[in-house]
Order: structure tokens, then sequence, then C-alpha cells
């Protein structure tokens, strides 16, 4: 990958725009400046047949006049006119916007916490072929494993992040970051029979991935989804895989710990820190240092340096997540938790790190304790649970049927009904297999008393 | 522009030797806003240049997306694109291929009534904020009301080494609303959006006032809803999740590249999939319609594409190397967010045909059911389950509607369910939407009042 903005480069080009926009009479300004390179090599339908580079940087800035905020952003980042033209654009609509009484001011400069394991020059000078080869190595493992398994799509991907930030209270500060992933979507066929999408990756920040691992498991978890059967409708003990966990918290739980959700009453954990929320199993940091975690950054999208909180302990509520101006609301400071999508948006609060506390037990352990249950690999339906009760109704796909502490047939049409904050109180074990997806990092997890809809 | 977009064509076919090349260009600008409870949390803008470079070589596809239209940066990132594809190609087993299409000239230039660029942050201001009032003016219990804005304005050019050229101009306008209320401890959730390729006449229709009553009232009126009963019962369906059912349960499942995947479609060209009443549509030519276009972003003329007609499946959504693989002709179906992405094939304005039962003929029979008006979200799987999550749905008793049913979800399996359709209605409606296949596109899917005889209803705990 050729980098093309250099830290200097990104750093004076934040540092002049947020002094030309106070120049040209903003009360505060603030500058982003973003830069993503990708690398990819596709698999689509059993072979690898594509390849793409993406290169995507630009600009963003906030400029407050009169507690009115406007937001413009650019990604041609070449020539003085073009951006002094956004700087008075972003003027113009922070003038034409209505004043937000809430609005204290931009953060001041805090000293950043150093990170580890999220940097690696090795994925910044990946070849191609080194790409290539990882997807191969990932389909031909797939492809061993079972000839039933059909890879439908997947990757190899490598990414290199950079991000400057300067504001007119004194912050400043650079990072950049690098992303190699992995991944395979495999379905498995026999006679009539189609399964359930079954999806593996491996997303690190330095570059140790295990293609083969990827490969063989994407492949053995189709097959072992072949022969499926209905199931009947009662309560049982669910094991929640970290996928389906994230799909099932992303829209609830996470959305509850938010200072914003809360303080616009849209959370169910309003008014209740230092209450029991969950079963003492459960304990929860946002951790926005974690090592090598996928996002682990020195400082947040407001150069807020990023901290691990305590969210829960031992199912007690501890804390909200903050950005800058949900914590000047309450007089508190920010939990270095806003989070941009680049140089396109504004920041907002978002989880970084979000983190169970692993248990003891193996994965084969909390599966052995089970006499009734369900295996849980991928939900369907999660984004349509309901954000504010955290009463969910999805489809579990793919799932297993646990008898007597083993694996005893793989499911189908099953449905999960309940309420996230009630499964949150029921978790009875955690195992101790952590894997990072997203923002969420957590390994299987075991709730009781389950509502299983089947048919 | 034409003799930019020229040398990076003509670098990779002539001097690399690619199969083909088409490079894709794009200005665009874009308003934003968001409000949270009548705060306008910041009034935004974007303004974005870019190429998306696309290659075949040796088979095997390359692309580079690049965040400038600069003559040299194109020349260079379409040989990176054709030396990366040239990496990938070393493991083809079976090389692409495009199916022959007409290399079309064009220029396509709009004429909104009401230019979205041409009216003041001011006005977009005042009306999301008249909106917000509504919402939150309905009534005490509604608690929250978040808004966000998006128009879109901007053009695309399109070349490619077969001949084509074609400029055309884009124009979305974009609002989505969302409402909480919250009584005795119950929290509901209700969300409207609106979408429109007309302009910014839409709000002329779809007024501050009738969609933000239209949030508010669902929200409140689903604090006193029953919780759902799980299992099967029949269920009358509203045009809104007709349209989502038919984009996500089967929509998908007929995109020719997931059916080559091996949706449960494979093999089911030309045979009876639905009961003889269901027949179901793709249209990208419906004026102003959210996800309606002249040209896909292959250069390939869009069209009314049919997929079900009466039960049987007639067709598939198809970009060129789908069409090539089935011995087919291309749809018009390849879109691509923006110049970041690659085209895939999308869905446009996708929908079921009306027929001829009244709302009261499908209810009457029902003595004990659902009826769903309009849904949450949707996803389904290449093995045709899917699940679509509703947010305003009603008891049937007795042939006739009852008490408000709160978070109900239907699933099953898509092609079981077709199966099951007993009576279409007369009524017709085209939602706006968007929808997520790694990039975002928008789209248009509705339909009649339906009645399926039985379907799995889950409902909450």
């Amino acid at each position: 990958m050729v980098v093309a903005l250099k830290q200097e480069e990104t750093q004076s080009l934040a540092e002049n725009t947020v002094n030309l926009a106070m120049k040209k009479g903003a009360d505060e300004a603030e500058v982003f400046v973003y830069q993503g390179i990708t690398s990819e090599i596709v698999i689509k339908r059993g072979q690898i047949s594509r390849s793409a580079r993406i290169i995507d940087q630009g600009l963003g800035i906030r400029a407050i006049v009169n507690k009115a905020v406007g937001f413009s952003y650019t990604n041609t980042l070449r020539g003085k006119t073009a951006i002094k033209e956004v700087v008075l654009k972003t003027l113009t609509f922070a003038r034409a916007s209505k004043p937000d009484e809430e609005w204290r001011d931009l953060p001041t400069k805090k000293p950043f916490a150093s990170v580890e394991g999220t940097y690696d020059k090795d994925i910044v000078e990946l070849p191609s072929e080194d790409l290539v080869k990882t997807a191969s190595m990932m389909l031909d493992a797939a492809e061993k494993t079972d000839k039933r398994a059909f890879p439908i799509e997947g990757g190899a991907g490598a990414s290199y992040l950079s991000m400057a930030i300067a504001n007119s209270n004194g912050v400043e500060g650079f990072d950049h970051g690098t992303i190699v992933e992995c991944s395979l979507a495999t379905i498995a066929r026999e006679g009539g029979e189609v399964t359930p999408v079954c999806f593996e990756f491996n997303a690190e920040r330095s570059y140790n991935i295990d293609p083969e691992w990827v490969g063989r498991e994407a492949a053995r978890l189709a097959v072992s989804a072949l022969k499926a059967k209905k199931t009947e409708t009662k309560n049982t003990s669910v094991i929640f895989t970290p996928v389906a966990l994230q799909q099932l918290l992303y829209f609830t739980l996470i959305n509850a710990v938010k200072a914003d959700h809360v303080q616009r009453g849209q959370s169910a954990f309003k008014g209740r820190i230092g209450e029991k929320v969950a079963s003492e199993n459960v304990t929860i940091c946002d951790d926005g240092l974690l090592k090598g975690g996928l996002r682990t950054w020195r400082f947040d999208g407001e150069g807020v340096p990023q901290q691990k909180t305590p969210v829960i302990e031992r199912g007690i509520l501890r804390n909200f997540i903050y950005d800058n101006y949900t914590a000047k609301r309450e007089g508190k400071n920010s939990t270095g938790n806003a989070s941009r999508a680049g140089y396109v948006s504004t920041p907002k609060v978002e989880a970084t790190n979000f983190r169970f506390t692993p248990g003891r037990k193996t994965p084969e352990e909390l599966l052995g304790e089970v006499k009734e249950g369900l295996l849980v690999y991928y939900l369907q339906g999660a984004h349509s649970s309901n954000p504010a009760s955290g009463d969910f109704s999805v489809v579990a796909t793919p799932a297993w049927k646990i008898k007597n502490g083993e694996i005893a047939y793989a499911t189908k049409g099953t449905m999960l009904a309940g309420n996230v904050f009630s499964v949150l109180k029921n978790v009875s074990a955690l195992a101790n297999n952590e894997r990072k997806i997203g923002q969420l990092v957590s390994p299987w997890i075991r709730v009781e008393d389950v509502k299983v809809v089947g048919r | 522009m034409k003799d930019i977009l020229a040398k990076a064509v003509k670098t990779a076919a002539q001097e690399f030797g690619a199969e083909y090349a088409e490079v894709r260009a794009q200005r665009l600008f874009k308003t934003m806003l968001t409000l949270k409870d009548g705060r306008v949390e910041a009034a935004k803008q974007g303004i974005e240049n870019g190429a998306a470079l696309r290659v075949l070589v040796n088979g095997a596809w390359g692309f580079a997306s690049v965040g400038t239209l600069d003559a040299g940066a194109l020349t260079k990132y379409i040989l990176d694109a054709c030396k990366m594809a040239e990496a990938a190609s070393s493991k083809l087993k079976t090389p692409i291929k495009l199916v022959e299409t007409t290399a079309v000239e064009d220029k396509v230039f709009l004429k909104p009534k009401k230019d979205p660029s041409k009216i003041s942050i001011e006005d977009k201001i005042n009306t999301t904020s008249a909106l917000n009032d509504t919402v939150l003016g309905y009534d005490e219990r509604v608690k929250s009301c978040t808004i966000d804005y998006l128009d879109l304005a901007g053009t695309n050019y399109f070349m490619n080494n077969e001949g084509a050229y074609i400029e055309q101009e884009k124009l979305y306008v974009w609002s989505r609303v969302t409402a909480t209320a919250k009584e005795a401890g119950v929290f509901t959730f209700s969300r409207e959006e609106v979408g429109s390729t007309a302009g910014y006449e839409v709000f002329d229709v779809e007024t501050p006032e009738i969609v933000g009553e239209r949030t508010a009232k669902r929200a409140v009126e689903q604090l006193k809803a029953k919780p759902t009963k799980g299992g099967v019962f029949p269920v009358v369906i509203g045009p809104n999740v007709v349209g989502v059912f038919v984009h996500e349960a089967f929509g998908h499942l007929a995109e020719a590249d997931l059916t080559l995947s091996g949706s449960v479609l494979a093999d089911k060209l030309g045979k009876t999939i639905a009961s003889d009443i269901v027949t179901f549509y793709d249209d990208g030519t419906i004026e102003g319609a959210f996800g309606s276009f002249r040209y896909d972003d292959e250069g390939v003329t869009t069209q009314k594409t049919v997929l079900v007609k009466d039960g049987v499946v007639v067709g598939l959504m198809h970009n060129r190397e789908t069409a090539q693989k089935f011995n087919a002709k291309p749809t018009g179906n390849a879109r691509a967010e923006d110049f970041r992405f690659e085209p895939i094939i999308r869905m446009r304005n996708t929908f079921m045909e009306p027929k001829d039962h009244s709302f009261e003929e499908l209810v009457e029979d029902v003595k004990f059911g659902y009826y769903l008006k309009s849904f949450r979200g949707g996803q389904a799987n290449l093995d045709g389950t899917f699940q679509v999550g509703i947010q305003e749905a009603y008891e049937i008793v007795k042939g006739e509607l009852g008490a408000p049913a709160r978070d109900v979800s239907i699933s099953g399996n898509t092609l079981e369910t077709l199966l099951k359709v007993d009576a279409v209605g007369k009524d017709f409606e085209l939602w706006p939407g968007r929808c997520g296949k790694g990039q975002t596109a928008f789209i248009c899917d509705g339909g009649p009042h339906i009645k399926v005889r039985e379907v799995l209803v889950g409902g909450g705990a």
C-alpha cells in the first residue's frame, strides 16, 4: 500500500484548517482528517475472482457559532481554495442553524494513553500476492474439510487507517493503525437440502491470522447444519456465541449504556447506576485501550483520550459511556467514546471494545453442563428488536440442539423470544474462549430459561 | 471529464490489455441534518469527488476507488487495479465473462419541481423542526424524537471500453423519523421514512404533519398493546409489510449472484413456488420512486423485470456477469452506493401485483390471527428462512380488527409461506427504504394487502 498522506501533512492540515476557521469567525472549531487504505482479495462462489483497492481520505470540520454547530466534509484536500470554501460553508451552516443552549465547549487537551498492538508495519507493506495466498489457504482448508461445503463468499483484506485531530482548545493528535482480516461464508448442500449461511472470520490488528482455521471451521459449521430438524416450544438453556451476542446486544444493551440514550429517556438503565441489572457472573468494561483491540486508539473522534470504563461489575451497573457533549451536560468527563465514520460524520457516542470478562470453563464444559438447550451461532432479525424495551423475537439460525451435554442435531425455523435485560440476569456461565467481533469482545455465554419457539 | 475517463479506459484496455475496463466518476453534494428532540445536532454538508475504476484481466476483476478526478491519478490506479486483478487471477478456475450489451451514449438531466440544492438550509431546518414538533406535541407520553435528513445531488459519469458514455444526474431526498414513548415502565418505538428521486416536493405530500402524526400515534397506541401469543396463525399483511416480505424473503433470493451462491431459488426457474395469485416485479422505471434510475452502474438501461408470474419463477435480477452465466439479458440491477463501491446486484422498486379482494374480505373469515400493518426490520437467509419484525400489528378476532399487539415478528420458510397466500387485495402502496448488502441502496417496496393462511408468529416473552 502506498500511504498517501504522511503524519506531518495530516497534522498540519488539521491545525491550519482550525486556524482558518477561527480567523473567519468561528467561536470554536475542530478538524478531523482521516485516511483509509484497504486492499482486498475476494472469493465469490468457490473461487478467488476479485480484487479491490479503496483509497479514501478527507477532512471534516465542526465549527461553532453562537452555540450552533455546523459541519462540513470534503475529500478534496489539495488546493487552498477548496479547503477555504469548505470552511466558509461550515460557518454559513453554523450561522443558519439553531443555537443549542446545552452546548458547552469542545474538549480541552489531556494526555493520551499509550496503546499496544494496534499498528503492524508488515500489514502496511503486505503485497497483494500474500493476500491471494491467505485467501487461497482458507479456501483450500474449507474444501478439504468436506465436499458438501460450498464457500459462497469471503476473502482476505488489509487496511491502514490514520487520523489527525486539532481543535481551537489546543487538542492535537495523530494516530494510525492496521487491521488484517479473513472471512468465509459457507453453505452445505446435500440431497435437496441447503443449510443457512455459516460464517467464520478472524480479524486482528497485527499480521497474525489463521486462515486455515477460518476455512476449516466455516466448512465444519455448514456441514453440521445439515439434517436440520424442527424443535418444540419450551424454555431452555441457550449458549450464545460471540457473533450471536453481538447481534443481540448491538441495538439493545450497548445502546442502553450510551449517555445520549440515557439522557433522552430511551434507556431502560436510566437512573439505575448502582443497581443490580445482570447476574453476578456478568462483568463488562468498555475498554478503549485493550491490547490489539479492533477499536483501540489513543484518542476518540473528538481528541479525548480513550480509556477503560467499568460498565457492569458482577451484575451491578457502574457507568454509562459519554462523549464530550453528553458528559458536559452532566458536569462529567467524557469517557472517550465519541466515534466517527471516517471524515464524513460528526462524532457520536459509541462503544469501543465492549468486553465481557471471560470465565474459566472451556466451551466443552459450558456445553457439557446443559441437559437440554440450544447452541446459537447467528441470529436473524436482531435489528428488529425493540431498542428501548430490549424485547426481541428473532430466528436462531444456524443453531444446534443440545441434549445431555452434547450437540444432538441442527435445528431449523427456531425463534428466540424474550427481553435482553432478562437475558443478562439469567447468565449462568461464561466460557474462556474470548473473541473479538466488531466492538464486542466476548466468549460463549450461557443463559438459562430462554423461550425457544419451535413449531 | 469525457477525456479524463477515456484516457484511463484506454490505458487499461490498450496498454495493459484488460478484456474490459470502465470508469465511473462522481461529483456529489450532500446536505444532512440530525435533530434530537428538536435540537439541531449539526447542520451538515459534504462534498465528494471520486472515481471507481474496474477492469477484467485474465477473467478476474480488479477494482480501485480513489477520491479524486485527476487524470494522472485515474490512470495510475486503473493500472494498479489491472495488476491486482492479474494477481487474483492466478488461482482462477472459471474466468468471468460479461454478457453483450448495447453501448449507450446519453445524457440524463433531472427536472425537479423543487430542487433541494436550491432550498436554503433554514427551510430544511424548518421542515424537520415542524416534523419534530408534530411528534413531540402529539402526546405527553412521547418521550423522544430523532430525525435524520439527507439530500444528495450530483452527476455520474460512466465510460467503458465498449463505447458507452453516460452522464446522469442523481437526486435523492430522504428523511427518517423515530419516536419513543413510555408509560408505566413500557417502552415503545416507532419509525417512518420518506424518500424520493423526484425532489423536495415529496414533503408537499408527505408533510411534516402527516408523517409526524403517523409516527407518534403508533408509538402511543403501542403502549396499550397486548403481548403477542407465539404460535402458528392466519395473518393479513398490509402493503408496507408485504413490501418488505417481497424484498427480504423473496427478492434477495432472486438476485442472481445469490441464486448462483445456492439460494433456494437455484433450481426453481420455470417452476411454481407460490399460489397462482402471486406476481412479483422489480421495477426501476417508476417516476420519482426512491429505487428508480435510467441507467445502472454498468451502463445498462433500467427496466420493469417480472420475477414471479402467477406463482411461477420467470426471471432473476442480473448484472452483466450473472446474465452471461444464465444466458439471460442483463436487467439493469447493477448498482453501487458511490465510487467507493463496486456495482453489485441490487433491487430497485420491488412489489407484489394487486388483485381483487377488499380489506374486509381478507379479514372476514379469520377467527383469531394478526393484522401486520408496518414493519420494523426484516432479514432472510439463502436457505429461504426469513424473519420480519413488525412495529404495528393488531389482533384479528372473529373477522374484525382487535387490540394492538406489541413486538410481533413472523418467520418461516419463504417458499412454504408463498404457497399459503390465500388472497390478494386490490389496493396498492409503495414505501421507500434502504437496503444493506455490504453497501446501502435506496429502494422502494410494496404491494396490496394479502392474506396468508398460516405463518409462525413469535411474540414477546
